[in-house]
Protein backbone atom coordinates (compact mmCIF):
# COMPACT_ATOMS: atom_id res chain seq x y z
CA UNK A 1 0.00 0.00 0.00
CA UNK A 2 1.12 3.18 -1.04
CA UNK A 3 2.52 5.15 2.18
CA UNK A 4 2.72 8.56 0.90
CA UNK A 5 -1.05 8.54 -0.70
CA UNK A 6 -2.49 7.32 2.96
CA UNK A 7 -0.49 9.88 4.70
CA UNK A 8 -1.98 12.62 2.45
CA UNK A 9 -5.42 10.95 3.11
CA UNK A 10 -5.05 11.04 6.59
CA UNK A 11 -3.93 14.62 6.66
CA UNK A 12 -6.76 15.54 4.66
CA UNK A 13 -8.89 13.74 7.35
CA UNK A 14 -6.96 15.70 10.30
CA UNK A 15 -8.46 18.93 8.55
CA UNK A 16 -12.11 17.02 8.35
CA UNK A 17 -12.32 16.66 4.84
CA UNK A 18 -15.13 14.08 4.02
CA UNK A 19 -14.38 13.35 0.55
CA UNK A 20 -10.45 12.17 1.65
CA UNK A 21 -12.43 9.94 4.66
CA UNK A 22 -14.13 8.18 2.50
CA UNK A 23 -11.55 7.64 0.00
CA UNK A 24 -9.28 6.18 3.02
CA UNK A 25 -12.23 4.24 3.97
CA UNK A 26 -12.58 3.22 0.78
CA UNK A 27 -8.85 2.34 0.32
CA UNK A 28 -8.33 0.44 3.62
CA UNK A 29 -11.54 -0.71 4.90
CA UNK A 30 -11.21 -4.24 3.65
CA UNK A 31 -7.47 -4.23 5.55
CA UNK A 32 -8.79 -3.37 8.46
CA UNK A 33 -12.15 -5.63 8.85
CA UNK A 34 -9.71 -8.66 8.69
CA UNK A 35 -8.04 -7.56 11.62
CA UNK A 36 -11.23 -6.92 13.40
CA UNK A 37 -12.63 -10.31 12.10
CA UNK A 38 -9.47 -12.00 12.93
CA UNK A 39 -10.02 -10.68 16.26
CA UNK A 40 -13.36 -10.85 17.02
CA UNK A 41 -14.15 -14.14 15.06
CA UNK A 42 -17.92 -12.53 14.64
CA UNK A 43 -19.57 -10.45 11.68
CA UNK A 44 -21.89 -8.69 13.78
CA UNK A 45 -18.74 -7.73 16.26
CA UNK A 46 -16.25 -7.28 13.55
CA UNK A 47 -18.81 -4.49 12.54
CA UNK A 48 -19.92 -2.92 15.20
CA UNK A 49 -15.61 -2.47 15.95
CA UNK A 50 -15.46 -1.55 12.23
CA UNK A 51 -17.64 1.89 13.41
CA UNK A 52 -15.77 2.41 16.35
CA UNK A 53 -12.54 2.35 14.80
CA UNK A 54 -13.00 4.44 11.90
CA UNK A 55 -14.74 6.91 14.18
CA UNK A 56 -11.35 7.40 16.11
CA UNK A 57 -9.65 7.78 12.62
CA UNK A 58 -11.91 10.64 12.02
CA UNK A 59 -11.80 11.93 15.52
CA UNK A 60 -8.09 11.59 16.16
CA UNK A 61 -6.41 11.72 12.58
CA UNK A 62 -4.57 15.38 13.96
CA UNK A 63 -2.54 13.12 16.32
CA UNK A 64 -1.51 10.50 14.06
CA UNK A 65 1.57 12.81 12.92
CA UNK A 66 2.26 13.08 16.70
CA UNK A 67 2.25 9.65 17.37
CA UNK A 68 5.20 9.30 14.57
CA UNK A 69 3.88 5.51 13.56
CA UNK A 70 3.39 3.99 9.62
CA UNK A 71 0.10 5.06 8.35
CA UNK A 72 -0.67 0.93 8.27
CA UNK A 73 0.58 0.67 11.56
CA UNK A 74 -1.08 3.32 13.18
CA UNK A 75 -4.86 2.58 11.41
CA UNK A 76 -4.25 -1.46 12.03
CA UNK A 77 -3.34 -0.89 15.47
CA UNK A 78 -6.40 1.45 15.81
CA UNK A 79 -8.87 -1.53 14.33
CA UNK A 80 -6.65 -4.17 16.46
CA UNK A 81 -7.06 -2.53 19.71
CA UNK A 82 -10.63 -1.37 19.56
CA UNK A 83 -10.90 -5.15 18.94
CA UNK A 84 -9.31 -5.88 21.41
CA UNK A 85 -11.56 -4.10 23.64
CA UNK A 86 -14.84 -5.16 22.74
CA UNK A 87 -13.78 -8.61 22.95
CA UNK A 88 -12.66 -8.07 27.35
CA UNK A 89 -15.78 -5.66 27.50
CA UNK A 90 -17.39 -9.23 27.54
CA UNK A 91 -14.62 -10.25 30.15
CA UNK A 92 -14.42 -9.56 33.48
CA UNK A 93 -11.03 -7.70 34.07
CA UNK A 94 -11.31 -5.28 31.29
CA UNK A 95 -8.22 -3.49 30.54
CA UNK A 96 -8.55 -0.77 27.55
CA UNK A 97 -6.18 -0.55 24.75
CA UNK A 98 -5.69 2.53 23.78
CA UNK A 99 -6.19 4.43 20.69
CA UNK A 100 -1.80 4.81 19.74
CA UNK A 101 -1.74 9.00 19.98
CA UNK A 102 -4.74 9.74 21.91
CA UNK A 103 -2.34 10.77 24.85
CA UNK A 104 0.03 13.09 23.41
CA UNK A 105 3.04 11.34 23.59
CA UNK A 106 6.35 13.27 23.80
CA UNK A 107 8.20 13.27 20.23
CA UNK A 108 8.57 9.55 18.96
CA UNK A 109 11.34 7.50 17.30
CA UNK A 110 13.09 8.71 14.73
CA UNK A 111 13.17 7.76 11.23
CA UNK A 112 16.17 5.68 11.28
CA UNK A 113 14.97 3.79 14.34
CA UNK A 114 11.73 3.89 12.25
CA UNK A 115 13.29 2.07 9.37
CA UNK A 116 14.68 -0.43 11.87
CA UNK A 117 11.57 -1.33 13.69
CA UNK A 118 10.10 -1.83 10.38
CA UNK A 119 12.71 -3.95 9.32
CA UNK A 120 12.48 -6.07 12.34
CA UNK A 121 8.92 -6.24 11.78
CA UNK A 122 9.32 -8.15 8.48
CA UNK A 123 11.30 -10.93 10.76
CA UNK A 124 8.65 -11.40 13.56
CA UNK A 125 6.62 -14.04 12.32
CA UNK A 126 9.58 -15.96 11.43
CA UNK A 127 11.27 -15.31 15.03
CA UNK A 128 8.25 -15.68 16.78
CA UNK A 129 8.27 -19.48 15.60
CA UNK A 130 11.79 -19.92 17.05
CA UNK A 131 10.84 -18.98 20.12
CA UNK A 132 9.86 -22.09 22.38
CA UNK A 133 6.50 -22.81 21.39
CA UNK A 134 4.41 -21.63 24.17
CA UNK A 135 5.99 -18.27 24.00
CA UNK A 136 5.24 -18.05 20.70
CA UNK A 137 1.80 -19.00 21.26
CA UNK A 138 1.95 -16.68 24.42
CA UNK A 139 2.88 -13.26 22.04
CA UNK A 140 0.39 -14.34 19.61
CA UNK A 141 -2.41 -14.87 22.17
CA UNK A 142 -1.83 -11.57 23.72
CA UNK A 143 -1.79 -9.40 20.31
CA UNK A 144 -4.57 -11.25 18.33
CA UNK A 145 -6.71 -12.73 20.75
CA UNK A 146 -6.65 -10.09 23.98
CA UNK A 147 -5.87 -13.22 26.33
CA UNK A 148 -4.71 -11.33 29.25
CA UNK A 149 -1.62 -12.59 31.69
CA UNK A 150 -4.20 -15.18 34.15
CA UNK A 151 -5.97 -15.95 30.77
CA UNK A 152 -2.24 -17.10 29.37
CA UNK A 153 -1.26 -18.81 32.78
CA UNK A 154 -4.02 -20.88 32.88
CA UNK A 155 -3.93 -22.25 29.40
CA UNK A 156 0.00 -23.25 29.60
CA UNK A 157 -0.77 -24.37 33.33
CA UNK A 158 1.73 -22.45 34.82
CA UNK A 159 1.65 -20.02 37.92
CA UNK A 160 0.89 -16.27 36.61
CA UNK A 161 4.18 -14.98 37.47
CA UNK A 162 6.17 -17.90 35.85
CA UNK A 163 3.94 -16.59 33.15
CA UNK A 164 5.51 -13.04 33.06
CA UNK A 165 8.97 -14.29 33.38
CA UNK A 166 8.24 -16.67 30.41
CA UNK A 167 7.08 -13.91 28.19
CA UNK A 168 9.55 -11.62 29.17
CA UNK A 169 12.29 -13.90 28.05
CA UNK A 170 10.16 -14.56 25.05
CA UNK A 171 10.50 -10.81 24.38
CA UNK A 172 14.26 -10.41 24.63
CA UNK A 173 14.83 -13.87 23.12
CA UNK A 174 12.64 -12.39 19.93
CA UNK A 175 14.56 -8.28 20.32
CA UNK A 176 17.70 -10.39 19.83
CA UNK A 177 16.40 -12.76 16.65
CA UNK A 178 14.91 -9.11 15.04
CA UNK A 179 17.94 -7.62 15.21
CA UNK B 1 11.17 -14.78 42.26
CA UNK B 2 15.36 -14.78 41.39
CA UNK B 3 14.24 -13.72 37.78
CA UNK B 4 12.93 -9.91 38.55
CA UNK B 5 16.60 -9.55 40.50
CA UNK B 6 18.04 -10.22 36.89
CA UNK B 7 15.47 -8.55 35.44
CA UNK B 8 14.65 -5.53 36.67
CA UNK B 9 10.89 -4.52 37.13
CA UNK B 10 11.48 -1.30 35.41
CA UNK B 11 12.43 -2.36 32.30
CA UNK B 12 10.98 0.28 30.09
CA UNK B 13 11.39 -1.96 26.74
CA UNK B 14 9.53 -5.07 28.25
CA UNK B 15 7.16 -2.72 29.90
CA UNK B 16 6.44 -1.32 26.20
CA UNK B 17 6.21 -4.62 24.55
CA UNK B 18 3.42 -5.43 27.50
CA UNK B 19 1.71 -2.22 27.22
CA UNK B 20 1.39 -2.87 23.55
CA UNK B 21 -0.18 -6.59 23.43
CA UNK B 22 -2.46 -5.41 26.23
CA UNK B 23 -1.09 -7.30 28.96
CA UNK B 24 -0.38 -4.09 31.39
CA UNK B 25 -1.57 -4.26 34.75
CA UNK B 26 -4.55 -2.77 34.96
CA UNK B 27 -3.20 -0.40 38.38
CA UNK B 28 -0.32 0.08 36.16
CA UNK B 29 -2.32 1.62 33.42
CA UNK B 30 -2.48 5.10 34.91
CA UNK B 31 1.17 5.29 35.10
CA UNK B 32 2.16 3.99 32.00
CA UNK B 33 -0.03 6.56 30.08
CA UNK B 34 1.51 9.46 32.25
CA UNK B 35 4.99 8.27 30.81
CA UNK B 36 3.85 8.06 27.25
CA UNK B 37 2.45 11.60 27.48
CA UNK B 38 5.71 12.85 29.01
CA UNK B 39 8.25 10.68 28.47
CA UNK B 40 9.85 10.76 25.06
CA UNK B 41 11.97 7.35 25.55
CA UNK B 42 9.30 5.40 26.50
CA UNK B 43 6.99 6.84 24.40
CA UNK B 44 9.50 5.52 21.66
CA UNK B 45 9.64 1.93 23.01
CA UNK B 46 5.72 2.17 22.68
CA UNK B 47 5.82 3.19 19.45
CA UNK B 48 8.57 0.61 18.05
CA UNK B 49 6.85 -2.41 19.27
CA UNK B 50 3.55 -1.02 17.68
CA UNK B 51 5.29 -1.18 14.26
CA UNK B 52 6.74 -4.46 15.62
CA UNK B 53 4.02 -6.33 16.53
CA UNK B 54 1.72 -5.33 13.86
CA UNK B 55 3.28 -8.05 11.56
CA UNK B 56 1.13 -10.02 12.98
CA UNK B 57 -1.67 -9.02 10.96
CA UNK B 58 0.34 -9.49 7.62
CA UNK B 59 -0.79 -12.58 7.19
CA UNK B 60 -4.46 -11.86 7.56
CA UNK B 61 -6.47 -11.66 4.40
CA UNK B 62 -8.50 -8.47 3.67
CA UNK B 63 -12.29 -8.94 3.85
CA UNK B 64 -14.11 -5.99 2.28
CA UNK B 65 -16.58 -4.71 4.76
CA UNK B 66 -20.37 -4.88 4.36
CA UNK B 67 -21.64 -1.31 2.70
CA UNK B 68 -23.77 -0.79 5.36
CA UNK B 69 -21.00 -0.55 7.38
CA UNK B 70 -19.65 2.44 5.49
CA UNK B 71 -23.44 4.03 5.74
CA UNK B 72 -23.43 3.87 9.65
CA UNK B 73 -19.94 5.17 10.08
CA UNK B 74 -20.69 7.99 8.00
CA UNK B 75 -24.25 8.54 9.12
CA UNK B 76 -22.76 8.29 12.85
CA UNK B 77 -19.86 11.06 11.62
CA UNK B 78 -21.79 13.36 9.54
CA UNK B 79 -25.68 13.20 11.13
CA UNK B 80 -28.03 14.46 8.75
CA UNK B 81 -31.24 13.99 10.46
CA UNK B 82 -33.59 17.02 10.67
CA UNK B 83 -31.23 19.99 10.83
CA UNK B 84 -33.57 23.10 10.62
CA UNK B 85 -33.60 24.24 7.54
CA UNK B 86 -32.38 27.91 8.71
CA UNK B 87 -29.31 25.98 10.28
CA UNK B 88 -28.47 24.92 7.44
CA UNK B 89 -28.68 27.89 5.39
CA UNK B 90 -25.81 29.90 6.81
CA UNK B 91 -23.33 27.46 5.55
CA UNK B 92 -24.76 28.62 2.35
CA UNK B 93 -22.01 31.82 1.30
CA UNK B 94 -22.49 34.21 -0.93
CA UNK B 95 -26.30 35.54 0.04
CA UNK B 96 -27.72 36.45 3.28
CA UNK B 97 -29.64 34.12 5.25
CA UNK B 98 -32.39 36.56 4.96
CA UNK B 99 -32.32 36.91 1.03
CA UNK B 100 -32.34 33.26 0.90
CA UNK B 101 -35.07 32.44 3.09
CA UNK B 102 -37.37 34.75 1.79
CA UNK B 103 -36.35 33.65 -1.89
CA UNK B 104 -36.77 30.04 -1.53
CA UNK B 105 -40.02 30.37 0.27
CA UNK B 106 -41.41 32.33 -2.13
CA UNK B 107 -39.86 30.80 -4.69
CA UNK B 108 -40.85 27.09 -3.77
CA UNK B 109 -43.83 26.65 -1.42
CA UNK B 110 -42.31 23.02 -0.32
CA UNK B 111 -38.93 24.42 1.46
CA UNK B 112 -40.97 26.18 3.56
CA UNK B 113 -39.90 25.25 7.57
CA UNK B 114 -43.21 24.32 8.53
CA UNK B 115 -43.51 22.10 5.82
CA UNK B 116 -43.44 18.62 7.14
CA UNK B 117 -42.98 17.26 4.30
CA UNK B 118 -39.58 18.89 3.94
CA UNK B 119 -37.06 16.96 1.80
CA UNK B 120 -34.47 15.43 3.25
CA UNK B 121 -32.28 17.07 0.93
CA UNK B 122 -32.07 20.64 -0.80
CA UNK B 123 -30.17 21.54 -4.15
CA UNK B 124 -29.55 24.96 -4.86
CA UNK B 125 -27.08 27.45 -6.62
CA UNK B 126 -26.93 31.24 -6.99
CA UNK B 127 -26.22 32.58 -10.24
CA UNK B 128 -24.63 34.95 -10.89
CA UNK B 129 -21.82 36.99 -13.58
CA UNK B 130 -20.61 40.03 -14.77
CA UNK B 131 -24.02 41.30 -15.42
CA UNK B 132 -26.66 42.56 -13.09
CA UNK B 133 -28.68 39.26 -13.08
CA UNK B 134 -28.70 37.01 -9.71
CA UNK B 135 -31.05 34.22 -9.81
CA UNK B 136 -31.59 31.64 -7.42
CA UNK B 137 -32.46 28.57 -8.10
CA UNK B 138 -33.50 25.50 -5.57
CA UNK B 139 -33.78 21.94 -7.21
CA UNK B 140 -35.68 19.59 -6.55
CA UNK B 141 -34.62 16.27 -8.21
CA UNK B 142 -37.46 13.98 -7.03
CA UNK B 143 -40.08 16.43 -7.80
CA UNK B 144 -38.52 17.16 -11.64
CA UNK B 145 -38.60 20.69 -10.85
CA UNK B 146 -36.28 23.84 -10.24
CA UNK B 147 -37.49 26.76 -8.69
CA UNK B 148 -35.96 30.30 -10.08
CA UNK B 149 -36.13 33.45 -8.28
CA UNK B 150 -34.50 36.58 -10.09
CA UNK B 151 -33.02 38.57 -7.00
CA UNK B 152 -31.72 41.50 -9.39
CA UNK B 153 -31.27 41.88 -13.30
CA UNK B 154 -33.33 41.56 -16.20
CA UNK B 155 -33.19 40.81 -19.73
CA UNK B 156 -31.87 42.79 -21.84
CA UNK B 157 -34.12 44.99 -23.85
CA UNK B 158 -35.79 42.52 -26.47
CA UNK B 159 -33.80 39.39 -25.70
CA UNK B 160 -35.26 36.73 -23.73
CA UNK B 161 -33.22 34.27 -20.68
CA UNK B 162 -32.38 30.94 -21.02
CA UNK B 163 -31.45 28.17 -18.78
CA UNK B 164 -29.13 25.86 -19.18
CA UNK B 165 -27.89 22.67 -17.88
CA UNK B 166 -24.33 21.73 -17.78
CA UNK B 167 -23.03 18.43 -16.79
CA UNK B 168 -18.82 18.33 -16.69
CA UNK B 169 -17.55 17.96 -20.18
CA UNK B 170 -20.83 17.92 -22.20
CA UNK B 171 -22.26 20.76 -24.10
CA UNK B 172 -24.99 22.62 -22.40
CA UNK B 173 -28.86 21.54 -22.83
CA UNK B 174 -31.50 23.81 -22.40
CA UNK B 175 -33.98 23.76 -20.26
CA UNK B 176 -36.08 26.45 -21.41
CA UNK B 177 -36.82 30.26 -22.25
CA UNK B 178 -37.46 31.59 -18.95
CA UNK B 179 -40.93 32.63 -18.45
CA UNK B 180 -41.76 35.90 -17.21
CA UNK B 181 -41.95 36.88 -13.72
CA UNK B 182 -39.38 37.03 -10.28
CA UNK B 183 -40.03 33.54 -9.41
CA UNK B 184 -41.08 30.85 -12.23
CA UNK B 185 -40.51 26.80 -12.45
CA UNK B 186 -39.30 25.08 -15.03
CA UNK B 187 -38.96 21.34 -15.38
CA UNK B 188 -35.86 19.14 -15.16
CA UNK B 189 -35.62 16.58 -16.90
CA UNK B 190 -35.07 12.96 -15.18
CA UNK B 191 -31.66 12.40 -16.38
CA UNK B 192 -30.60 15.23 -14.07
CA UNK B 193 -32.22 13.82 -10.89
CA UNK B 194 -28.78 11.07 -10.16
CA UNK B 195 -26.06 13.55 -11.38
CA UNK B 196 -27.71 16.54 -9.59
CA UNK B 197 -24.39 17.24 -7.68
CA UNK B 198 -22.30 17.66 -11.24
CA UNK B 199 -25.05 20.06 -12.48
CA UNK B 200 -23.97 23.40 -13.18
CA UNK B 201 -27.00 26.55 -14.24
CA UNK B 202 -26.62 28.97 -16.64
CA UNK B 203 -28.67 31.78 -18.27
CA UNK B 204 -28.17 33.40 -21.23
CA UNK B 205 -29.34 36.07 -22.89
CA UNK B 206 -30.98 34.63 -26.43
CA UNK B 207 -33.48 35.94 -29.06
CA UNK B 208 -37.40 35.61 -28.75
CA UNK B 209 -38.25 32.22 -28.70
CA UNK B 210 -34.93 31.11 -27.70
CA UNK B 211 -31.70 29.50 -28.88
CA UNK B 212 -32.81 28.31 -32.56
CA UNK B 213 -30.57 25.65 -32.78
CA UNK B 214 -30.43 24.76 -29.12
CA UNK B 215 -27.32 25.79 -28.87
CA UNK B 216 -26.45 29.12 -26.55
CA UNK B 217 -25.86 32.23 -28.80
CA UNK B 218 -25.80 35.04 -26.30
CA UNK B 219 -23.55 36.05 -23.44
CA UNK B 220 -24.06 33.95 -20.15
CA UNK B 221 -25.24 36.60 -18.02
CA UNK B 222 -25.07 34.29 -14.64
CA UNK B 223 -24.15 30.91 -13.69
CA UNK B 224 -23.73 28.75 -10.88
CA UNK B 225 -22.90 25.33 -9.32
CA UNK B 226 -25.66 23.20 -7.84
CA UNK B 227 -24.55 22.09 -4.42
CA UNK B 228 -26.43 20.61 -1.59
CA UNK B 229 -27.76 22.75 1.32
Amino acid sequence: MDRTEIEGLIARVALKDRAAFEALYDRVNAKLFGVCLRVLNKRAAAEDAMQDTFVKIWNNADRYRANGLSPMTWLITIARNTSIDRLRARRKGHMDVDTPGLELAAPGPSPEQYAVAASEAKKLSGCLDTLEADRGAAVRGAYLDGQTYADLAAKFGVPLNTMRTWLRRGLMALRECMS
Amino acid sequence: MSDDIQLPERDDDFLAAEYVLGLADGDAMAAIKARLRDDPSFATHVALWQERFVAMTDDIAPVAARKKVKRAVLTQIFPKASVPLLDRLWVWKGITVAALVLAAYVAFPTLRPSDPALPDTVYATQLRGDSALEVLAVVDPNGGEIALRTLAGSAPEGRVLELWAILPDQAPVSLGVLPQGDAVRIALPEVYAVVVRQLTLAITDEPVGGAPDGVPTGSIMAAGTVSEL
